[in-house]
């Protein structure tokens, strides 16, 4: 279970720079997520440490030992692949017990290492079956199974549950997080699906452009992200723009673009300072009597199980989205009512308004 | 399952039926005609071959004789092109590094380079003062031309010439397979603590041994068929190739056929299985591991030292040996252009020169403009007329449930020896058969036709398979394009490199081809045919100058193939 | 407009038909036979069995360009060697309608899909996400009125996605179109489409709106698949006209909805995470079930309990943290309640439990 640390990474392709200057440390036996639209360079960063590509600036250290020039091979780590990548000419056994037979274990040895994983990911029972036999999920499973039976300490996985239905990624995603903490691996897993992040890790580490821009627990990250795009990609989020009016201590009163002013807490905007409120859809109300009220009329309910989201267009033309319990008051909602909203001051986010503008912070691509 | 009920474009019933006789009357016909030749006139070749009044069963001796050299050749040379040609193609397929589109350039040359130009390049390089010997301050070649490699007892020379010219068919098809394998599975071994060069053989071979089969194969089959280079290098011993134009131009035209048609029959004896077995097994290799854990363990600790020393050497052998076979002689032959342009640089005769042999009393320029002409007329049609069915062609073999079948007898003519398919064209269309056609300029079309149309049929596949073709055809419809609307608008488009790229092969093919022309050609005699006859009249310079003029028009054709292939 | 599927083998009987406008999502696993049934709608497939009609018309002898339909791959199959106005214009050209028209049309869709920069650029100097609304909108400057999209935000990034789907469903209502839309996320059906026809080994298991199909699902598979749910064996001892009553492990008696399944019979009760409330204190009227949180998993808008019930069963309990959420920790003491309508009750399946509900 080693500690894994990175000083200042910096990975090119040609003009493009897939990590820029990354530090970052996995403390032993933490299970770290990293995150970001595609592109953002987390898939450089797990290969960086993994050793499969070399860094061009920066230090790699495992438990304090510098690896950067050590070959993939002699890092001890277990990898999963997006596609999985079993060896499709070896039976689930042969795929199992490739890591140990190929680092000179006798088949005596090896035996009850690769019986015990199996064991664990409870697909012994099929260790006679070639891969293309198995579901996805299976195989995924197989995959995790073979990364370990080394014992390897260090669990990178790059999009392990990407190729899988969403259903299965559900499942396998509980299945993951318990053999992980189980055999108290380190592991950093990286994905796209921020729904798979919150959920399974210790810590979440969003990255854009190549950088870090922000890193904390699951609830921290989503509830009080630092900045607007982490706010953006973590969750969905209602945003609109404003101006800060008044600012007392932690109180700041904004003006919104579309009108009505809202309260809301926040230490460092000052008076004048054109902002930008976030706040999640499931912390607006449907109701007339609570603060921060916004009037619009309902655009469109979209129901998905138990929520419904509730699509209001406010006067000026922004959309806000309320997202409510199915058997809440919500249920009697439809497109074409006018409604009043509210929203808690503690749940609004206020961030500077972006340079770039709002519309080009928020794209995903 | 899908595949079968897959609503697809299929070409209209009139175009099938064109193509496909076309592919019988040309293609199919004149390769196996050899054989049922043999069947209709058994009483001549019993009589010819085996109880020769004057000669006995000299004949089948010879026979015997020249199968086994040929065999010990080609089997020796693939055996070659494997221990150097399988790095290289990993070397190719797995790393970037700079002038690497070059070294594929370099391995692509034997392919459309006129193997008799090539041929008396390395002839004149290793085997004369002129060559490489001349180079180092020694009064002879560097080889003595009765060299032998010993066990297998073959000259160096000709095997020299058989290992550069079947180097690419290994290369090629083995780096197109490994290609084709994701990188995953080879960074998965890694990660599992596995040394490349374990991943490679745990790995990597399992997954691309097909690939070496089929590689191997085209390799042993090129190596068997050699007439063009042989002709030229062989001196006294004699492959079976060369001994069918031999015999042919003795008229033993029985002892040539069944020599003929053994070697189509061998040819084909080994394409079918290799395909059958690559067509059923899609999960490739099972490895078994059955070996003695010791062995293993051994064969580990070697490879992780040679992994971490041996780099170096792995990827340059190859290279060197590229360089040696490959790239030296076209050097040498045009540098003796240069010095022998005047007048013999050892004697200082003026008869001894390029200039006089051209211009002078013999007036070789003529001929060879003569025979350029023949020479590209030839390549043209030829050409063009197997691009033209071949295209619908590739169609039908990716689209109907026999095209499977199609395309493992269509490898038949590619490995048949040319040779034998020169003399099995010239018995079906000429004198001694249908008599339609006489020797000369239309029977080399069609001799060129027949070996033609597979060569740009792969190269169509290629990229068919390549790219998703299915997929944006079935776009192209429920967009509302009709059948022909999406062939025309899409697929067409699509291929359009595949097409260049094999239309180009083969028009090289076809102006590099000996062995089947010099059967054929009469008296319409075409560039390659005209160098063996200046070799054979020792004009050795006008020989070099026609030389370097061939192996000159190969680069730039493969210049345009790089162009075409690569945008 | 109505289409109509007889006997179809290579699905297995399948019978379905679709209104002009409709917005339809086909959902199921891996497998199921979605991708099939769309192709054999397009015409890129035959049926075995079976008769397909569009507008009343029986369409199995036209080919795919005759049919009205236009098939949006899941890799979008734009054409590598057009730029994005040729790939829009593609269908109207080969139309052959005029040029002018073609013209204006394409410009219009391209403004649509907000697109209009990068009409010269080629499909692979583009994103993900504009390669998906270059093919959407070739799809409908094609002209055809029904859009059949094969997992049509399957490539994109999971927080992309979620932000399309409404803009999708918009994009087709707007254009007044009808969609089949084929996909494995049951969240995406829910939210996008008019009705949800979820499809297992060929057959279609259940069709209904959104809302019907997740709140009165008609089998474990549908129960299981479509939005998660709690999974409890036991058997029923009576029933009545305001609901039944089954005995699980331990001795729990459970009030349930009215079913079918008769007393003594051998039953599963099915009953949505989401409708499953944590609290410390009882719920009048609900079916309260005591036991322990086990873990507490943070899914972003959600919170997921696992609770051990005191009869040793495991239950599992989402709650969206809006701004009412109150969070336990684990190893806290707690009610887990659901409402006695919200529990669905399915007699025992033959093959088993775990071989309708395991994902994998």
């Amino acid at each position: 279970m080693p500690e894994v640390k990175l000083v200042n990474v910096t990975k090119r392709y040609g003009k493009i720079v897939a990590n820029d200057g990354v530090t970052l440390t996995l403390k032993d036996g933490e299970y770290v997520s990293v995150i970001g639209p595609s592109g953002c360079g987390k898939s450089t960063l797990i290969k960086n440490i993994a050793g499969i590509i070399t860094p061009d600036e920066g230090e790699i250290y495992f438990d304090g030992r510098r690896v950067n020039e050590l070959p993939i091979e002699n890092r001890g780590i277990g990898y999963v692949f997006q596609n999985i990548a079993l060896f499709p000419h070896m039976s689930v056994w042969g795929n199992v017990t490739y890591g140990p037979r190929v680092r000179g274990l006798s088949p005596e040895e090896m035996r009850p290492l690769a019986i015990e994983m199996l064991e664990m990911i409870k697909v012994n029972e099929r260790s006679d079956a070639y891969p293309n036999e198995l579901s996805s999920g299976t195989q995924q499973k197989t995959a995790v199974a073979r990364a370990l039976t080394s014992r390897a300490e260090l669990l990178l996985l790059d999009e392990p549950l990407g190729a899988l239905d969403v259903k299965v990624r559900a499942a396998l995603r509980s299945e993951l997080k318990r053999l992980v903490k189980d055999l108290k691996l380190t592991a950093l897993h990286v994905t796209h699906d921020q729904e798979e992040a919150l959920s399974i890790s210790d810590r979440v580490v969003v990255m854009k452009m190549g950088r870090i821009v922000e890193e904390g627990a699951p609830i921290d990250l989503y509830t009080h992200p630092k900045n607007l795009f982490t706010a953006n990609f973590v969750g969905e989020a209602n945003f609109l723009a404003g101006e800060v009016v008044k600012a007392s201590g932690k109180n700041v009163l904004v003006e919104l673009e579309e009108g009505p002013e809202i309260r809301a807490e926040a230490s460092d905007q000052r008076m004048g300072d054109r902002v930008v409120t976030a706040f999640r859809p499931e912390f607006v109300n449907v109701e007339t009597n609570g603060v921060n009220r916004l009037k619009g009329r309902v655009v469109d309910v979209l129901y998905s199980g138990s929520t419904v989201r509730i699509r209001v267009k406010l006067g000026k033309g922004s959309i806000v989205v309320a997202k409510q319990m199915l058997h809440s008051e919500a249920a009697t909602i439809h497109v074409g009512d006018d409604i009043t909203l509210s929203i808690p001051p503690q749940r609004i986010l206020v961030y500077p308004y972006p340079e770039g503008g709002l519309e080009k912070e928020l794209a995903l691509e | 399952m899908i595949q079968r009920m897959t609503r697809s474009i299929n070409p209209s019933r009139l175009v099938v039926w064109a193509t496909l006789i076309g592919l019988i009357v040309l293609v199919l016909l004149p390769t196996f005609y050899l054989i049922s030749y043999v069947f209709l006139k058994w009483g001549d070749v019993w009589v010819e071959v085996f109880e020769n009044p004057i000669i006995g069963d000299e004949n089948w001796r010879q026979i015997l004789k020249v199968l086994f050299f040929s065999f010990r050749l080609s089997l020796s040379a693939v055996a070659f092109d494997l221990l150097f040609g399988v790095p290289l193609a990993y070397v190719l397929a797995r790393k970037q590094f700079p002038g690497k589109g070059l070294l594929e350039d370099l391995i692509t040359l034997p392919l459309v380079i006129p193997t008799s130009g090539f041929g008396f390049a390395t002839l004149i390089t290793w085997t004369s003062v002129a060559g490489i010997g001349g180079f180092l301050g020694m009064n002879t070649g560097v080889i003595p031309l009765d060299a032998v490699v010993p066990i297998i007892n073959v000259p160096l020379i000709v095997f020299i010439v058989h290992v550069a010219l079947t180097f690419p068919y290994i290369v090629r098809t083995l780096q197109t397979k490994i290609q084709s394998i994701d990188t995953t599975y080879e960074t998965a071994s890694r990660t599992l603590g596995a040394n490349p060069l374990t991943t490679f053989r745990n790995v990597l071979l399992p997954l691309v041994l097909p690939g070496i089969f089929s590689g191997a194969v085209l390799a042993f089959a090129r190596s068997l068929g050699e007439t063009g280079a042989t002709l030229i290098v062989a001196g006294v011993s004699s492959t079976a190739s060369i001994a069918i134009v031999r015999w042919t131009a003795e008229f033993k035209l029985a002892t040539a056929a069944f020599m003929g048609s053994l070697l189509v029959i061998i040819a084909w004896a080994l394409i079918l299985p290799v395909e059958r077995y690559m067509g059923r097994e899609k999960r490739s290799f099972k490895t078994s591991y059955r070996l003695p854990f010791s062995l293993i363990k051994r064969v580990m600790r070697l490879e992780r030292y040679a992994s971490e020393k041996l780099t170096r050497i792995k990827d340059f052998a190859p290279i060197f040996v590229l360089v040696l076979t490959v790239i030296v002689p076209i050097i040498v032959v045009a540098n003796s252009v240069i010095s022998y342009w005047s007048a013999d640089p050892y004697t200082g005769k003026v008869q001894g020169g390029v200039v006089y042999q051209l211009f002078g009393p013999a007036n070789y320029f003529n001929t060879l403009v003569k025979a350029s002409l023949t020479s590209i007329i030839v390549a043209l049609v030829s050409t063009y007329v197997s691009t033209c069915i071949a295209i619908p062609l590739s169609f039908i073999i990716a689209r109907r449930w026999y095209g499977g079948f199609i395309r493992s007898i269509l490898k038949v003519p590619l490995i048949v020896p040319t040779s034998s398919l020169g003399l099995s064209v010239l018995l079906l269309w000429g004198s001694n058969g249908l008599n339609l056609v006489g020797s000369g300029i239309w029977l080399i079309i069609l001799t060129h036709i027949a070996f033609s149309v597979p060569v740009i049929v792969e190269s169509i596949l290629a990229s068919y398979e390549g790219s998703d073709i299915q997929m944006y055809e079935d776009s192209a419809r429920t967009l509302g394009a009709t059948a022909y609307n999406a062939i025309e608008t899409v697929s067409l488009p699509l291929i359009k490199g595949g097409v260049l790229t094999g239309f180009i092969l083969s028009f090289a093919h076809s102006l590099g081809e000996t062995g089947a022309t010099y059967i054929v050609m009469g008296r319409d005699i075409t560039v390659p045919a005209l160098v063996v006859n200046m070799v054979e009249a020792l004009a050795i310079p006008a020989a070099l100058f026609t030389s370097t003029y061939l192996i000159v028009l190969s680069m730039i054709l493969l210049t345009i193939i790089r162009f075409t292939t690569r945008r | 407009m109505t289409k109509r599927f007889g006997e179809i083998t290579a699905l297995d009987g399948v019978n379905l038909s679709i209104e002009d406008g409709e917005y339809v999502c086909v959902l199921g696993p891996t497998g199921a036979g979605k991708t099939t049934f769309l192709r054999i709608v397009a015409g890129l497939l035959e049926p075995d069995e079976g008769e397909i009609y569009i507008d009343g018309k029986c369409v199995n002898n036209l080919p795919p360009e005759a049919r009205d339909t236009v098939y949006m791959f899941q890799q979008y199959a734009l054409f590598p060697h057009m730029t994005v106005w040729q790939n829009v214009s593609y269908g109207p050209e080969i139309k052959d309608w005029n040029r002018e028209k073609v013209e204006q049309l394409t410009a219009e869709i391209l403004e649509m899909v907000r697109l209009a920069e990068r009409r010269d650029a080629y499909p692979h100097e583009l994103s993900g996400g504009m390669q998906q609304r270059v093919a959407l909108g070739r799809g409908i400057a094609s002209g055809a009125r029904i859009l059949l999209l094969d997992e049509p935000l399957g490539a994109l990034d999971a927080r992309l996605r979620v932000g399309l789907r409404t803009q999708l469903r918009q994009l087709v209502k707007d254009q007044g179109l009808t969609a089949i839309h084929v996909t494995h996320d049951q969240e995406e059906a829910l939210m996008i489409a008019d009705r949800v026809v979820v499809l297992r080994n060929g057959r279609i298991e259940q069709t209904g709106t959104p809302h019907e199909v997740y709140s009165r699902p008609n089998s474990i598979f549908v129960a299981s698949f479509v939005g998660g749910a709690n999974f409890v064996e036991g058997t029923i001892i009576g029933s009545s006209d305001a609901g039944s009553v089954m005995e699980v492990l331990g001795g729990l008696q459970i009030k349930v909805a009215v079913s079918d399944v008769g007393a003594g019979e051998k039953a599963v009760l099915a009953f949505r995470r989401e409708d499953t409330w944590v609290g410390e204190e009882e719920v009048a009227g609900s079916n309260n079930l005591p036991g322990v949180i086990v873990s507490a998993t943070f899914i972003g808008d959600s919170m997921e309990y696992e609770i051990r019930l005191e009869n040793g069963v495991s239950i599992v309990s989402k709650i969206l943290m809006s701004d009412a959420f109150k969070a336990y920790t684990e190893g806290q003491r707690v009610v887990a309640s659901f409402p006695p309508e919200k529990g669905h009750v399915f007699p025992y399946p033959v093959m088993g439990l775990l071989k309708e509900v395991e994902a994998i």
